[in-house]
């Protein structure tokens, strides 16, 4: 940092550090500031030098820096030998460098004198011309003027892109942010979008586009600048008209005027200059406009059709990745066609459910190989589906080449979705970029999907299949096959033609219609009927159909496949047809082998069947997924479970197998040209399954956060994420409440609970059925082996028994009977001989004196097993590690206590029953006493009278906690932005906790760390008043397990923050009653892991 | 540098040798092991940082620094110390890197992101004087890595600098103060200072 001063020769110089001075001119003023300054450091180092004061040191200072610049400038300039007009571009400019910049100041000064510029090491109004700065503090930006003398205050950037760039360029654009505030913002970064959305209306207005066009090349700075002030008024307008449009009232009319519309196309035509530069004011008022004449109302529809496009563009307002929308989830699905395909099945499942029942009986009944041979199977589909659906109300498009695209960006780096013939006939395809589209055909026009439309279509479609015929295999929305075997009484060719009729009178979309004797021949007889027409394959027209098909045609057949096939010289089906299917099947396995014999013989041995149950429900997005950091990787899967929880709940179905499919980009992939896309990718997925079939979104979002973990890759390369959920099972209302989050966990400690053999307590808590999971779980108890990691894992112990020698035979001859002989069978009855033998060899203690003491531990039982879910994937291995007491069984039980009461000590004392404590034997409690917070110590000592009012007191404190525990999950206090301790603090009702949010709030912006939120704490609160009594348990217990969450999140990778918390907390300590306790009780844990990790303890001062 | 080797994971541990160069001369410069006129200041990373004057000073910690790029390459370097030892040799405060590379996201890593995360070590710790000790007479000091495996047979000359020690270890858990901690996704690294605990046998004075 440098400082500057003030000095006789230069009086204006002290601008660069100092504070505003209004007088600035006044240079007196200045000089004996400087002098001042001057004068109380330099007293010693300058009395001995030949300068008479301060400032003429820095004029002579001043002056031999600028000669050593120059002679090292001439010297580099001799040195390199370059071209002085080539180089020279700075000529006449002078920096000055002012705080931290990249490229460093030194290389700036490098810059400049190596291309002619100067550089000034003080800041001078004469002799600098431009501030160079990535960063201003703030009172500089208030008093730029101050600061920086009228001068221009430039970003490094300037310098080095005018280097790049060879030659001088203008300083405007790289003015300082914080100056011009040209910080891009969400709505500038959609602004370009915008002012093209104009262009993109007019062909679809006009009908005529090269008037269109030339009007939009003429006029579009001031159509931009219009659309600019205009458009959002227009957003908002056109979904209230958009909506008038659809309307049948509108429908009806626009048809009526069908006849007058070539007419009117001319005058519009003649109008459209007036009207385009009046969109916006017309738009207003078409409502009315629709109530007057016919003509009129026409031409205003006519426009709205036209401004329809606007919702596309309105659309791109929508934010287009994960990164910018925290929605981006629920958007993304709701713009997505494989969305609506995907769940269209499972609202067709419903509609149509009592239909299909009946297919599924008969189709049970019947033998299908009866009807094999006579069968005639009809497969229909719309034409051009995506397309007609949204062009069906609009005449004027209806031999234009269309196409369905969710966005029309004039990038064109969106991906055409459906194109209908006309376009077709272009060579527009499906899955072609706009852009591409565009260069083959230029006036295609772009229309956005229409969900409600395709809904409203697809059910109008299935509704006439579904008057025809009975037996339908849906495929899809627009697409079925129809069993006609049993209607003997119907021409199959006068049927499909009927069934078409009526679909294009009904829904004004064409359908076309395959006939054949298999699924196979009438699909591939539809395709030869495409578009709006039919065709039948009969039997004996098979082989020659088929002689000639191209085997790339045969569905099933990809671009793999048919390679594959070419290079054995196969194209058509007749060719293959040579084969024998022992050598195909060789060839291409056993299933495509087979597939490929039968097919090209035209027989297909599926028979038209309801829809299937789905095997496996999820959601998959890989457009626009771009994550920053962990968290917003974490989000996102949050939304993603939330969709196919949803998905689940709405299929009525719960599943036990979760896959987690993730595309990494490849390493050597660049940005994917499709926009957001996302691009060459690596595919990775991985599975988990649970014991119980859910579809809780907290589950899943639980499942699913540990799944992306383990995939350990850098969330900045995940271009797509998909949940998958299977093994499913339908969701059974009257179990409903078994499948619940709290259930699920609570069932799993339940089982380490019940590992310490109280059957009392499994009788009196749990239903009968849930006992064998109880004893699955006592058996993963038994279990020695660290190796169960999770809560999934230890809950699959259902699924995967131990193997039986690492049972434990003391546990296991403390089981009562019934549980012993259920274990016994799952065992195959081996378990009893085991136990015999070895009580052989062994004697038993009596039973008698443990049942006291389990007795005691049972009444416990229930509480403390409500507060161990919120710790339960770390406490449950520690578990599994302590030592087994070897003696009498007596011990073991305590111990397998004491070990939990460990696990929750640091938490609070008010969880541990001191009863109980009394019982134990005394080693026992003096090792139990010894683990609690030192400042506890006397309370478990305490006398008996003490303890049982004190139980009384904290009975309802301790339920509460547990409740709340339970509430909010305590597992994820630091999840989500802002973290979910936010939000419960803010309600907590202790006004410390709620400052602390509060403050948090105050800083979201950054994301700060808690340290910073500590320290604002004490900067803002004076003093603390701490609460009563009974509400300070709860903060502090809050308190705590937030700090302990923390310390477990950051103590792997920053101790530093972790060392900063605890400093503040020692200050706040000094201050509150409240954090003192938090303090003393946190101190232990903290020590314990960081010597875990580190193998020593944090020094805290 | 080995300007052919071009996966990235190699860069981001070029870069963390080249840090700890830098790091380890500013530790020694910060503990005045040396007479101050035995550094220069330099300018790495944009900040300013001292280098050893002394050809043989620089030339050793160069040489251990970048000793250490192979191991680190491979991920094994679980923990870098620089331990100052007193007469006796018992250490009496030891500065620990203690790093991670996650080499699966290497890639994505920008030079100029890792670079400003490293830099504020550098501005951190000229002003970490208050957390050391004062060094005792006679002292001596040394670079040691703590490795998470034992490398296999050595294939370089410079691994073949690195020699396995025995260096002595206190008795009980020291105390931990950390520096400063790194956690960005290519690499973790934290710089904390170790002081042997209160309750530690003193070694008997000779």
């Amino acid at each position: 940092m440098k400082r500057s001063f003030g000095s006789n020769s230069s009086n204006n110089s002290s601008g660069s550090n100092k504070k505003t001075k209004k007088k600035a001119t006044n240079s007196s003023n200045q000089k004996t500031l400087g002098v001042a300054w001057g004068a109380a450091s330099s007293r010693s180092s300058f009395r001995s030098s030949p300068f008479s004061d301060f400032g003429s040191y820095m004029e002579v200072k001043n002056q031999k820096l600028q000669n050593q610049f120059e002679t090292e400038a001439s010297a580099s300039a001799s040195s390199h030998g370059v071209s002085d007009s080539e180089k020279l571009i700075f000529q006449g400019v002078s920096i000055f460098v002012d705080g931290f910049t990249i490229p460093s100041h030194q290389e700036l000064r490098g810059y400049m004198m190596k291309y002619g510029g100067r550089f000034e090491n003080y800041f001078s109004r004469r002799s600098v011309t431009h501030i160079i700065c990535s960063n201003l503090p703030d009172s500089k930006v208030k008093n730029l003027r101050a600061f920086s003398r009228g001068l221009p205050v430039v970003k490094p950037s300037w310098i080095v892109d005018s280097i790049s760039a060879n030659r001088l360029l203008g300083w405007v654009p790289y003015q300082l942010d914080q100056l011009n505030d040209t910080q891009p913002k969400l709505s500038a970064f959609f602004a370009p979008r915008r002012h093209l959305a104009p262009q993109v209306a007019l062909p679809v207005t006009s009908c005529q586009p090269e008037t269109g066009y030339s009007e939009t090349e003429e006029g579009s700075s001031i159509i931009a600048e219009d659309a600019e002030e205009a458009r959002d008024h227009v957003d908002d307008e056109t979904d209230g008209v958009y909506i008038e449009n659809t309307t049948p009232e509108m429908t009806e009319e626009t048809r009526t005027n069908d006849l007058q519309s070539s007419e009117v196309n001319a005058e519009r035509l003649g109008n459209n200059d007036i009207e385009e530069k009046q969109v916006s004011s017309e738009l207003q008022f078409t409502p009315n406009l629709l109530s007057a004449s016919d003509n009129r109302s026409f031409h205003a529809s006519g426009k709205h059709d036209g401004k329809s496009i606007a919702p596309t563009s309105g659309s791109s307002i929508r934010r287009h990745s994960t990164l910018e929308d925290p929605n981006f989830v629920e958007n993304y699905f709701k713009n997505s066609r494989l969305h609506f395909i995907g769940t269209w099945r499972n609202r067709y499942r419903k509609r149509f459910h009592g239909s299909s029942n009946g297919l599924k009986c008969e189709d049970s009944g019947q033998s299908t190989a009866e009807n094999a041979k006579k069968s005639t199977i009809i497969h229909i589909d719309l034409d051009s589906f995506f397309v007609s659906v949204v062009i069906r109300n609009r005449i004027e498009l209806h031999d234009k080449p269309v196409a369905v695209c969710h966005s029309d960006n004039p990038k064109g780096t969106a991906e055409i979705s459906s194109a209908n013939y006309p376009a077709r006939a272009y060579g527009v395809k499906a899955g072609m970029f706009v852009r591409h589209a565009k260069d083959l055909c230029p006036q295609l026009v772009i229309v956005p999907y229409n969900f409600e439309a395709y809904e409203e279509v697809a059910d109008q479609f299935y509704d006439i299949l579904h008057m025809h015929c009975r037996k339908i295999q849906a495929v899809s929305c627009d697409e079925a096959f129809l069993d006609v075997s049993d209607l003997k009484d119907v021409e199959p060719e006068f049927l499909a033609s009927t069934i078409r009729k009526e679909i294009l009178e009904t829904t004004g979309c064409s359908a076309s219609a395959g006939i054949g004797g298999t699924m196979l021949m009438a699909r591939l007889a539809t395709r030869v009927a495409k578009p709006a027409g039919q065709f039948n394959i009969s039997a004996e027209k098979v082989d020659e159909f088929l002689d000639q098909l191209p085997v790339g045609s045969l569905p099933g057949v990809g671009s793999v496949l048919k390679e594959k096939l070419e290079t054995q010289k196969i194209q058509t089906c007749g060719q293959l047809r040579l084969i024998s299917k022992d050598s195909l099947q060789k060839d291409f396995g056993v299933k495509t082998g087979e597939m490929l014999w039968s097919y090209s013989r035209g027989l297909d041995h599926r028979s038209v069947t309801a829809v299937q149950e789905s095997k496996s429900i999820g959601a998959e997005v890989n457009w626009g997924v771009r994550f920053r950091d962990q968290q917003d990787g974490h989000h996102f899967l949050q939304c993603l479970c939330k969709e196919v929880s949803l998905r689940l709940q709405g299929c009525e179905m719960i599943g036990r197998t979760f896959t987690l499919k993730i595309k990494k980009r490849k390493k050597d992939a660049e940005e994917p040209v499709k926009y957001m896309g996302c691009g060459d990718c690596d595919n990775l997925s991985r599975s988990i399954t649970v014991p119980t079939a859910t579809d809780d979104v907290e589950v899943l979002q639980r499942i699913s956060k540990k799944l992306f973990g383990s995939f350990c890759l850098d969330v900045k390369e995940v271009r797509g994420v998909g949940l998958q959920v299977s093994k499913l099972d339908s969701a059974d209302p009257s179990n409903k409440g078994s499948r619940t989050l709290t259930s699920w966990l609570s069932s799993a400690p339940a089982s380490v609970h019940i590992g310490q053999d109280d059957s009392l307590f499994a009788a009196n808590f749990r239903e009968s059925s849930d006992c064998k999971r109880h004893v699955a779980g006592g058996v993963s108890r038994l279990r020695e082996s660290n190796s169960a990691e999770s809560s999934f894992q230890s809950g699959d112990t259902n699924s995967s028994l131990p193997p039986m020698c690492h049972l434990d035979m003391e546990v296991l001859e403390n089981l009562p009977p019934e549980l012993l002989s259920e274990l016994d069978e799952t065992y195959g009855k081996k378990l009893f001989e085991l136990i015999e033998k070895k009580r052989g060899k062994r004697k038993i203690n009596s039973n008698s004196p443990h049942v006291s003491s389990d007795g005691t531990a049972c009444i416990k039982g229930p509480k403390s097993l409500s507060v161990t879910i919120y710790g339960l994937s770390t406490s449950r291995e520690k578990v599994y590690e302590e030592p087994h007491v070897p003696h009498p069984s007596v011990a073991r039980t305590s111990s397998e206590r004491t070990i939990e009461i460990t696990d929750l000590m640091p938490s609070s004392l008010s969880q541990v029953d001191v009863s109980v404590l009394q019982e134990l034997p005394e080693e026992l409690r003096a090792y139990v006493s010894g683990a609690f917070p030192a400042h506890r110590k006397q309370q478990s000592s305490s006398d008996a009278p003490m303890e049982t009012c004190k139980k009384q007191d904290q009975e309802p404190s301790g339920t509460k906690d547990a409740e709340n525990g339970i509430g909010f999950s305590y597992s994820s206090l630091w999840f989500g932005n802002p973290p979910l301790w936010v939000e419960i603090f803010k309600v907590s009702g202790n006004c410390i906790l709620e400052k602390f949010s509060e403050i948090y709030y105050k800083m979201v912006q950054s994301r700060p760390i808690l340290s910073s939120v500590l320290q604002h704490t004490i900067s803002e609160i004076g003093s603390f008043h701490d609460a009563s009594a009974n509400y300070l348990d709860k903060a502090v217990y809050d308190v705590c397990e937030l700090l302990k969450q923390y310390i477990k999140l950051k103590v792997e990778g920053d101790i530093e923050e972790i060392y900063l918390c605890f400093r503040l907390m020692k200050r706040l300590a000094a201050r509150s009653q409240l954090f003192l306790q938090v303090y003393e009780i946190l101190s232990p844990f903290l020590q314990a892991s960081i010597n875990e990790h580190y193998g020593g303890s944090l020094s805290i001062p | 540098m080995n300007p052919k080797d071009d996966n990235p994971s190699g860069e981001v541990a070029r870069t963390l040798v080249e840090f700890l160069e830098v790091a380890i001369t500013m530790i020694v410069f910060l503990k005045g092991f040396y007479p101050s006129a035995a550094f220069e200041r330099r300018r790495y990373m944009n900040v300013v940082v001292q280098r050893a004057r002394h050809p043989e000073l620089r030339d050793y910690i160069h040489s251990a620094a970048f000793g250490l790029l192979p191991f680190i390459e491979k991920g094994l370097v679980e923990r870098v110390a620089v331990i100052f030892f007193s007469e006796d040799n018992v250490p009496v405060e030891r500065f620990i890197f203690k790093l991670t590379i996650n080499p699966s996201c290497a890639a994505s890593v920008e030079e100029g992101q890792l670079e400003f995360a490293l830099r504020s070590f550098l501005i951190k710790l000229p002003v970490s004087k208050s957390l050391v000790k004062p060094l005792p007479q006679n002292c001596r000091w040394e670079v040691t890595a703590y490795l998470r495996s034992l490398p296999q047979v050595c294939s370089s000359k410079a691994e073949e600098l690195w020699i396995p020690t025995d260096t002595k270890q206190w008795q009980k858990p020291p105390v931990i103060t950390p520096v400063k901690s790194l956690n960005s996704e290519p690499l973790c690294l934290q710089l904390y200072v170790e002081h042997p605990s209160l309750s530690e046998p003193q070694p008997c004075q000779a």
